[in-house]
């Protein structure tokens, strides 16, 4: 295999984006009407995935309720065939995927007003169709988007991005190859502020370093909201446009 | 979780109002550790760590096992990190699905092995056939909060104390020799790394936190059981003694500014410091204390230049 | 005559008629002999007609008995009574809504789960849930019963609570009343209420009745002082 070139000279990324570029990020909402209450389809570069979200409902287990704020809970479903290879496992109960359903629950259970969804419970599962690194942001922006779809109260977005350090030039939106080869950190940013609901760093970081790729995660982050607000208010406008119509 | 310990309004209130008047309910600093006290057993790593009251035992051992196929040259290096209602009444026995056990184990496993803290090629015997498989059985004897930092401790100092007994190759021949045969040689240990735990607290509501301007959330490190119960968000920073973030998990909770985000980096750092001089320090004494009488078994002779 | 007795020992009341047994003390049914079950002091106290005997003894978990006056957590509600608990981890005990003064079907109490109330056992069968009550049944008054507004909770052992409870020369309050002034409720069942106007007397008082439970009376004032200049002087 010819040594993979991370970051050229020109500062080129393997996959000809420049550092501070986003990947590709496209996505809907009420893409499943009729199999859940809010719903959402997210592109972000070759993450592919659908988030269903399905309350605020009656608990399925009268032990779980709570008298005074909704119950969330999460369910990640990592296909087998989300990778070029096919997994040989489920990855259902792997430590990994119930840290990302742990870490997931608490970030969005500040975010959602639960508190006004007393003996409820609102259900969030997330299928990942294909990945391509960067999942826990994608997955973040899922949520966001499906939540809005389905009418639950929410004080902000908030949007997910993951950055890496290359010696040191941080890269915005890591893919896989990119994630494999150096140290990453996840940010789950809390509307337009520079609050963290979620930080991340797997593997080494210098210290010093973190500030700078911090405030580029935040500016990334802030993009991705801005794209994910465009594309609802397109969807708004459509349906309000129906309604008129209508009359 | 098998059940919930119970907390009253009265006492979350109160804890609030406290920590708002600058006070903690065990008269600490909001950014002062408890004492952290290191004990080693008779056997090579052995150790048992305290921080207040909560305690942690962790014995590192191993043997002989056949490496991965895809990774010939590397030894096997595992950390269990098992809770029991040994440790209190709100630990379940044989289950380690619950969600702040998931993190703790997934945070040590981030922390100390998938940060290279412990040097697996150095475990290889034989390239593909024969290497080390080291193990570190973390067990909690008793909860008070900080498990993540304590645990983190335990094991570090486990693997810096271990010795593993010596053994030489000779083509397909290999030969173990016994600790009392042979002087039995450490692990390489590359760095310590060290957890610092912060919890956060919200003094307002919710919507001041999100929406508001102002960051008057109140950031403690090293909290305690009733602390952690009634916490709002965490914070676990690792570092290493050459300033690198070895990992760090916020993982959801209250939403926090980038900047304190920072600072409490930067606090970790001074802690980081001071207790990796205590580990060395703490190994050192062990080590002068085994070897008390080298000096007097040693057949060397003074050297006459 | 205290003395300390351990399971297996025999009380030294040997010899003697119309002997009362209190708690820690077992009658065998068959052979109507007696014994001590729990480690502790043997208390022997002597009347005209008869001697009673009981082990003073320690223990963390409470087992509730009819005529104690506890601190319990209300964790529920249901249509005609809460659920309390005294300790984590322990059954649940019941507070009707008829145990309140005044309690009529219409007039119901106001507490909210993680309330904390004040209340007397009132039932305490082996078969059944105990049961609680936040009046006086005797007169019908609330004898300073129900809810215990503010404040915070410090857990102790249960013998302890009982000497600080039942002690009249146990000088630990009265010590601590002449540097603060609070309201406390103790419970039986290892917990304690308090309240202060001013959140580090609280926590002072709070940390000199969780400190002095290990030292000897003889001790407390110095604790108590150490306590008090410490959270006072952190204010500068």
């Amino acid at each position: 295999m010819s040594r993979l070139e991370i970051y050229s000279p020109e500062g080129l990324r393997v996959d000809g984006r420049r550092w501070n570029e986003l990947r590709r990020l496209e996505c809907s909402i009420n893409t499943h009407a009729n199999a859940s209450d809010g719903s959402s389809y997210l592109e972000q570069g070759n993450n592919k995935i659908i988030t269903l979200v399905n309350g605020p409902q009656e608990p399925k287990l009268r032990s779980q309720t709570n008298v005074t704020k909704a119950v969330l809970s999460i369910a990640v479903n990592i296909t087998r065939f989300s990778k070029t290879e096919r997994s040989k496992s489920s990855h259902r109960n792997e430590r990994r995927v119930l840290e990302m359903q742990t870490a997931l629950a608490r970030t969005f259970e500040k975010n959602i007003l639960l508190h006004l969804y007393p003996r409820t419970q609102i259900d969030i599962q997330i299928h990942v169709l294909q990945q391509d690194g960067g999942l826990m942001g994608s997955l973040i922006n899922g949520i966001t988007l499906a939540l809005i779809d389905a009418g639950i109260a929410i004080y902000d977005y908030i949007s997910g991005v993951s950055i890496g350090l290359y010696d040191t030039t941080p890269l915005l939106d890591l893919n896989t190859v990119e994630e494999s080869a150096m140290s990453s950190v996840t940010l789950g940013v809390m509307g337009r502020s520079e609050k963290l609901s979620l930080l991340l760093v797997e593997d080494k970081l210098p210290l010093d370093t973190m500030e700078s790729v911090l405030a580029i995660g935040i500016a990334g982050s802030h993009r991705i909201r801005e794209l994910m607000d465009k594309e609802l208010r397109k969807h708004g406008e459509k349906r309000l446009a129906n309604i008129s119509s209508n009359q | 979780m098998a059940k919930d310990i119970e907390i009253s309004t009265s006492e979350s209130k109160f804890l609030i109002e406290a920590l708002r008047q600058g006070l903690r309910p065990d008269l600490r600093k909001f950014e002062e550790i408890r004492d952290v006290g290191i004990t080693f057993g008779k056997d090579y790593g052995d150790v048992t760590v305290t921080m207040g009251k909560t305690k942690v035992h962790c014995r590192i051992s191993c043997s002989i096992a056949q490496p991965y196929e895809d990774r010939p040259f590397e030894g096997l290096f595992y950390i269990s990190t098992e809770t029991s209602p040994m440790a209190g009444a709100q630990f379940e026995n044989g289950n380690n699905t619950g969600e702040d056990e998931v993190l703790c184990s997934r945070i040590i496993e981030k922390a100390v092995r998938r940060s290279g803290a412990l040097d697996v090629e150095g475990l290889c015997i034989v390239a593909g056939s024969k290497c080390w498989a080291v193990r570190a059985d973390v067990h909690f004897l008793d909860c008070d909060g900080g498990f993540i930092d304590v645990s983190c401790i335990a094991v570090m100092c486990g693997l810096l104390h271990f010795r593993k007994p010596d053994v030489t190759v000779s083509g397909e021949q290999v030969t173990i020799h016994p600790v009392e045969e042979r002087e039995p040689v450490p692990l390489g240990v590359l760095h310590i790394p060290i957890c610092v735990t912060f919890s956060f607290f919200n003094p307002e509501d919710a919507e001041e936190n999100i929406k508001g301007e102002s960051n008057n959330e109140i950031c403690l490190i090293d909290a305690t059981l009733k602390e952690e119960l009634l916490r709002d968000g965490t914070l676990t920073v690792t570092l290493n003694k050459n300033r690198e973030v070895v990992q760090v998990s916020k993982a959801g909770g209250l939403p926090m500014d980038a900047l304190t985000l920072m600072d409490c980096c930067h606090k970790a750092f001074k802690i980081t410091e001071k207790l990796t001089d205590k580990i060395t320090e703490v190994l050192k004494k062990d080590i002068e204390s085994r070897n008390q009488h080298s000096a007097m078994l040693s057949s060397e002779n003074a050297r006459v230049s | 005559m205290d003395s300390l007795i351990i399971p297996g020992d025999n009380f030294h009341v040997e010899g003697r008629e119309n002997v009362i047994l209190g708690p820690g003390a077992y009658c065998d049914p068959k052979s109507q002999q007696f014994q001590p079950v729990n480690a502790g002091f043997e208390v022997v106290k002597e009347s005209k007609k008869n001697v009673s005997v009981h082990v003073e003894y320690n223990s963390k978990r409470y087992v509730p008995a009819v005529g104690d006056l506890v601190v319990g957590l209300i964790t529920g509600s249901y249509s005609d009574s809460y659920r309390v608990s005294l300790e984590s981890f322990s059954t649940p005990v019941t507070l009707s809504y008829m145990a309140f003064p005044n309690a009529s079907k219409k007039n119901r109490p106001t507490l909210k789960v993680g309330d904390l109330v004040y209340a007397r056992v009132s039932k305490a069968d082996k078969e059944l849930e105990a049961e609680i009550e936040c009046v006086d049944s005797t007169t019908g008054k609330d004898a300073g019963f129900g809810l215990l507004e503010g404040g915070t909770v410090v857990d102790v052992s249960l013998a302890y609570c009982r000497e600080l409870a039942f002690n009249p020369d146990y000088a630990l309050l009265p010590l601590l009343a002449k540097t603060a002034q609070f309201e406390v409720a103790i419970g039986i069942n290892g917990k304690i209420w308090i309240k202060c106007d001013d959140v580090r007397h609280a926590l002072a008082c709070k940390k000199s009745i969780v400190d002095c439970q290990h030292y000897t009376p003889s001790e407390h004032k110095s604790i108590i002082t150490k306590n008090f200049k410490k959270l006072l002087n952190s204010t500068d």
